[in-house]
């Protein structure tokens, strides 16, 4: 009585899985070195894996190399949270010839960017919360190097958004204040200083984006350059590293997006109509992100701990039979 | 005794138990791992809130210095400095087909766009071995002259060599900051071993004979050691001065990631985005630099050396 | 033997010394009188020296030999202390030099003795005239003094051009000397010599030999020489010690030693010694048997037939004046009675010198039947050699 049950749903499973393998295949997926990134691929993996049977694996990655890799090499098959405002030319350019396949938002209401300063400051002297009292008060923000010049914590050398900063850094004349550049040198240098900032809560301006561990651990104020976002410029010149003449305006809200090889959303149908659903909002994330931060956890327990925890976030991105399998994984960690 | 079968539910739970042992290794709670972790992380960060400014200003002068250098490198023109280089290139190795070589390819380098990162590289490797070597000979001469310390120092040089980078690169940062001054630090915790290592190894190589007949006329401590030891042990010395200068250079590209200015981080800039030939040609600037640095060293210490070999006739 | 009553310039009393890192234990059974093997297995100690007595004379050369490992090195360098006993006394010049303090020992060091290695131990970085100043500068003497000083002593080794010379441009016998000359630059009283002429080629090392001798001629230092080479201890050595083991095995003069080997050890050494070379004259010489001192014939006859010898000794006033054969004064006798003077019978007088090898006077006391005369330059009367005497110093092995 047992025993054909048992086969049975062997039979079922090997029949239910066995197209979707077939389908899917080997599956590389880009894991990024932060935490909102590593968190999504990590869920991606595993729900790719049980859900639909892919011999879905992690791979680093980064920004630039993964999207340069992508469109000239075909590899890895998913980048899971991509941002492509940086990458505009090339995605768009590997849509066209289809290479990439934009799956849709992984952050639904796009990543932020801007130039913060701590909470702390702003608590103390609300002015500080706009451009025009960061200038009035440009002597707060000394200089790392140079006591008689003020800092300014622009993006790593070599990131996208460094020129971004540039020019707005131009475009504010934030020069003629006092301010310098100050090259963090990666995003590990830039953390730690805002980091050190923190713990003696020392002044701080900066670049920085959102959502990310950071932001989510130290509160900070974007500063408003009363300008308003204006995607145009930002588009055609603020990016540019050729803009002669940058104007001010606000980050608009960055495109964050997952994108996959054309190859795979092809060979991979159901998988990659998982991926056009799966997004997160800005205040989720930032909530899974204030989790991962205090309990300190990798990508894969922060994985576990969202797929256990919020449920009714993720079930919608997969059909009831997908959902029941990834459960049933679950239930095995 | 027969049960090898377990019979009841609890005695199969103990054999899954001790399989699971035996199969598995027997982890920490990782509820405890956390725990320890923050809080390790959380005395770090109290340490570095209540001697952070302290620690900082300590290395002030330093800092200075360090900017003063790089602002002098920076300010003079670019042909003294090629001259001041070359002259020193000569002083040192007497060599005209070092002092061409040396004096083409930093006129490359300029040549390529490269010349202020070149300065600013070559002002922070300069200071970083005037402190290697300032901080590691006294070191490796106490090394040498006791066992005991030779025990302790030992083990922390193997950390120093091989921790990774980048785990006390982010406490550094923490509490100093970015900048000059941990990326100083930095580079020296990297490249002091080898002084360190081989000033030790060159005292304790000197000839017994010949340290046994300065001490029978009477030598005292540090006529020992400046008379003897160290003009015997310098040829194993320099040699580490030599693989301190090499090393302090390879970590050029890991300080760039604290915002260390210089050739470092174009290399850095181009790893994130493959520009390759501008990876190449800034490492190539690197190489450049270390072959001088190399060269010139090198050829110094032979030249001061030669009575040491029997054959050179002066 | 009656050595001098003055006291010794150095004097080693109970000396020994433990090579590992528990001393005491491997002291506890050198007083149970174990070997230094035992002690070795035992414990794993190594008994360097084992309660060593010495006495060494002002102005000798006292010989310490011994084979390899045996702990020549460790007891020279006890001297100045560059080794530190386990237990026992050194007293150099009524100094007792365990007690020196650091900076005494230094002070000691730099008066009182100076040392040449086998190695040389020369400062490679340095040329050749600051290497024979050295001591001085470690003194703190001013180079213009140094470097007169030590050209000089430099002149003495017979080196002189080599001053700017470094030591690698040199060879080991050219080294050697500057190494000697840079010991006597300080004007030390004593000399420790430790193989000093080991690493030497033979011929070197004989050329060595003799400038040392003729320096300490001059010099009168006190000098403490060590080797292995037994030929070059008899050579050199007024006293010589030898070490087995870490022990005193004998101590005497060389021809107590050659002689009177005091164990088998002393003797297996002592065996390949070429004695017809290193045995002289004054050490295997007798008196002479048949003293004469009256020209009378018949008194001469009376008194060596009377010691029924066949030749008399002749002296006059205590001056030797001459040998007469028995034969001689009978065929006299019978031929004329005893008209003739003794004097018109003697022979010419064959005599050697009282540093004459046996090798040399061998052929001389075989030609001639009587024993040979030993007669000093100035004429002194020594004794006599037989042909019996030197056959048998060369033959046998115990005196
Ligand atoms: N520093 C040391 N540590 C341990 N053992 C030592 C040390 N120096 C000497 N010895 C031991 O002491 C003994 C005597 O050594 P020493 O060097 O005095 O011999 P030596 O008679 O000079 O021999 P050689 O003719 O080979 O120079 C040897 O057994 C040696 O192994
Ligand atoms: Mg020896």
């Amino acid at each position: 009585m047992k025993i054909p049950t048992v086969l049975l749903s062997v039979v079922i499973s090997g029949f239910l899985i066995s197209p979707a393998v077939a389908d899917c295949g080997k599956v590389t997926i880009a894991d990024m070195n932060w935490n909102s990134a590593s968190l999504i691929a990590n869920v991606d993996r595993f729900i790719l894996q049980h859900g639909y049977g892919c011999d879905a694996e992690l791979v680093p990655g980064d920004t630039m190399p993964t999207g340069t890799s992508m469109v000239e090499k075909g590899e890895p098959d998913i980048a899971p949270e991509l941002w492509s405002n940086s990458l505009k030319a090339a995605i768009d350019k590997g849509v066209a010839e289809k290479r990439l396949r934009v799956a849709g938002k992984s952050l639904t209401d796009g990543g932020e960017e801007g130039f913060w300063v701590p909470q702390y400051m702003v608590d103390k002297d609300p002015s500080l919360a706009t451009i025009a009292g960061i200038k009035a008060k440009a002597k707060l923000f000394k200089h790392p190097e140079d006591d008689n010049k003020s800092g300014f914590y622009t993006c790593p050398a070599g990131w996208n958004c460094q020129i971004s900063a540039g020019n707005l850094f131009k475009a504010l004349k934030l020069k003629d204040d006092g301010f310098e550049l100050v090259d963090p040198g990666s995003g590990a240098g830039l953390a730690g200083a805002i980091a050190k900032a923190f713990t003696r809560e020392e002044a701080w301006f900066g670049y920085y984006w959102a959502p990310t561990a950071v932001l989510g651990k130290h509160k900070m104020v974007k500063v408003d350059f009363g300008s308003g976002a204006d995607r145009e410029e930002y588009m055609t010149c603020t990016t540019s590293a050729e803009c002669e003449n940058p104007k001010v305006t606000m980050y608009p809200p960055s495109l964050v997006e997952t994108v996959t090889t054309e190859s795979f959303a092809r060979r991979a149908t159901e998988a990659f109509g998982y991926l056009q659903k799966r997004g997160f909002k800005n205040a989720q994330m930032n909530e899974l992100l204030a989790w991962v931060e205090e309990n300190q956890a990798d990508g894969n327990i922060a994985m576990e701990y969202f797929l256990k925890n919020h449920e009714a976030t993720w079930q919608p991105w997969v059909s009831t039979e997908v959902a029941a399998r990834v459960k049933k994984a679950l239930a095995g960690l | 005794m027969a049960a090898a079968r377990p019979d009841t539910p609890y005695e199969m739970e103990m054999v899954m138990a001790v399989e699971n042992w035996l199969t598995t290794f027997p982890e920490m709670e990782r509820a405890d791992l956390i725990a320890i972790r923050k809080a390790l992380d959380a005395g770090y960060r109290a340490f570095s809130r209540s001697y952070g400014d302290l620690i900082e200003s300590l290395f002030d002068p330093l800092l200075y210095f360090l900017v003063w250098f790089e602002k002098l490198l920076l300010s003079t023109p670019w042909w003294l400095v090629i001259l001041i280089v070359v002259g020193l290139v000569y002083g040192a190795s007497r060599s005209p087909k070092l002092l061409v070589g040396v004096a083409v390819s930093l006129l490359l380098i300029g040549y390529f766009g490269m010349w202020e990162n070149t300065m600013r590289t070559l002002s922070i490797i300069t200071v970083c071995t005037i402190l290697s070597i300032t901080l590691g000979i006294p070191i490796g001469i106490m090394m040498a002259r006791s066992d005991r310390t030779q025990a302790v120092v030992t083990p922390v040089l193997d950390i120093m060599q091989t921790m990774p980078a980048f785990v006390y690169l982010i406490p550094v940062v923490m509490l100093l900051g970015i900048g000059k001054v941990p990326g100083v630090i930095a580079v020296v915790i990297y490249a002091i071993p080898p002084v360190i290592r081989l000033t030790n190894l060159g005292i304790r190589l000197v000839d017994k004979e010949v340290l046994e007949a300065s001490m029978a006329f009477g030598a005292t401590r540090r006529q020992r050691l400046w008379g003897v030891q160290m003009p015997l042990a310098m040829p194993t010395i320099m040699a580490g001065i030599n693989q301190t200068i090499m090393m302090a250079l390879a970590m050029v590209v890991i300080a760039s990631m604290i915002g260390v200015k210089g050739l470092g981080q174009p290399v850095l800039k181009s790893i994130t985005n493959q520009y390759f030939t501008m990876g190449l040609f800034n490492g190539l600037a690197i190489v450049t630099l270390a072959i001088i640095f190399d060269r010139v060293s090198q050829a110094y210490a032979r030249r001061t050396q030669r009575h040491l070999q029997g054959n050179a006739h002066g | 033997m009656a050595e001098p009553a003055i006291r010794p310039l150095v004097q080693v009393r109970g000396l020994s010394k433990v090579f590992g890192d528990n001393p005491l234990v491997a002291m506890e059974r050198i007083g149970q009188g174990h070997s230094k093997d035992q002690i070795l297995e035992q414990t794993g100690q190594t008994v360097g020296l084992n309660t060593i007595d010495l006495d060494i004379q002002a102005g000798e050369i006292f010989v310490i030999m011994g084979l390899s490992g045996s702990g020549k090195s460790t007891l020279i360098r006890h001297f100045n202390r560059l080794i530190e006993p386990t237990q026992g006394q050194i007293t150099v010049d009524g100094t007792d030099v365990m007690t020196l303090s650091e900076k005494q020992l230094e002070q000691f060091r730099r008066h009182k003795m100076s040392m040449v290695f086998q190695h040389f131990g020369l400062l490679p970085h340095r040329t050749v005239i600051e290497n024979v100043g050295y001591g001085l500068m470690v003194q703190g003497i001013e180079k213009s003094e140094r470097r007169k000083k030590a050209g000089a002593w430099l002149d003495a080794v017979g080196l002189d051009g080599y001053e700017e010379r470094y030591p690698a441009q040199l060879s080991g016998g050219q080294q050697q000397r500057v190494g000697l000359a840079r010991a006597l630059c300080t004007d030390a009283d004593i000399l420790l010599m430790d193989e000093a002429f080991s690493a030497l080629d033979p011929l070197i090392r004989s050329e060595m030999q003799d400038q040392l001798i003729a320096l300490q001629d001059r010099l009168h230092k006190t000098i403490i020489f060590i080797t292995h080479d037994l030929d070059e201890a008899l050579r050199l050595g007024d006293h010589i010690a030898i070490l087995k083991d870490g022990l005193i095995s004998q101590v005497g003069r060389p021809v107590d030693i050659l002689l009177r080997p005091a164990d088998a050890y002393v003797e297996a050494f002592v065996r390949d010694v070429n004695r017809a070379r290193v045995l002289t004259a004054d050490v295997v010489m007798q008196p002479p048997s048949c003293r004469l001192t009256n020209e009378n014939l018949e008194e001469a006859l009376r008194q060596m037939r009377g010691e029924e010898k066949d030749y008399g000794y002749l002296f006059k006033e205590d001056n030797f004046r001459g040998i007469v054969s028995r034969r001689a004064i009978e065929a006299e006798i019978s031929k004329s009675g005893l008209k003739v003077d003794l004097i018109q019978l003697l022979e010419k007088p064959m005599s050697v010198h009282p540093g004459a090898s046996l090798e040399k006077i061998l052929p001389t006391t075989l030609g001639h039947p009587y024993p040979i005369p030993v007669v000093t330059d100035d004429g002194d009367f020594q004794g006599v050699v037989s042909q019996k005497d030197v056959i048998s110093a060369l033959t046998e092995t115990r005196g």
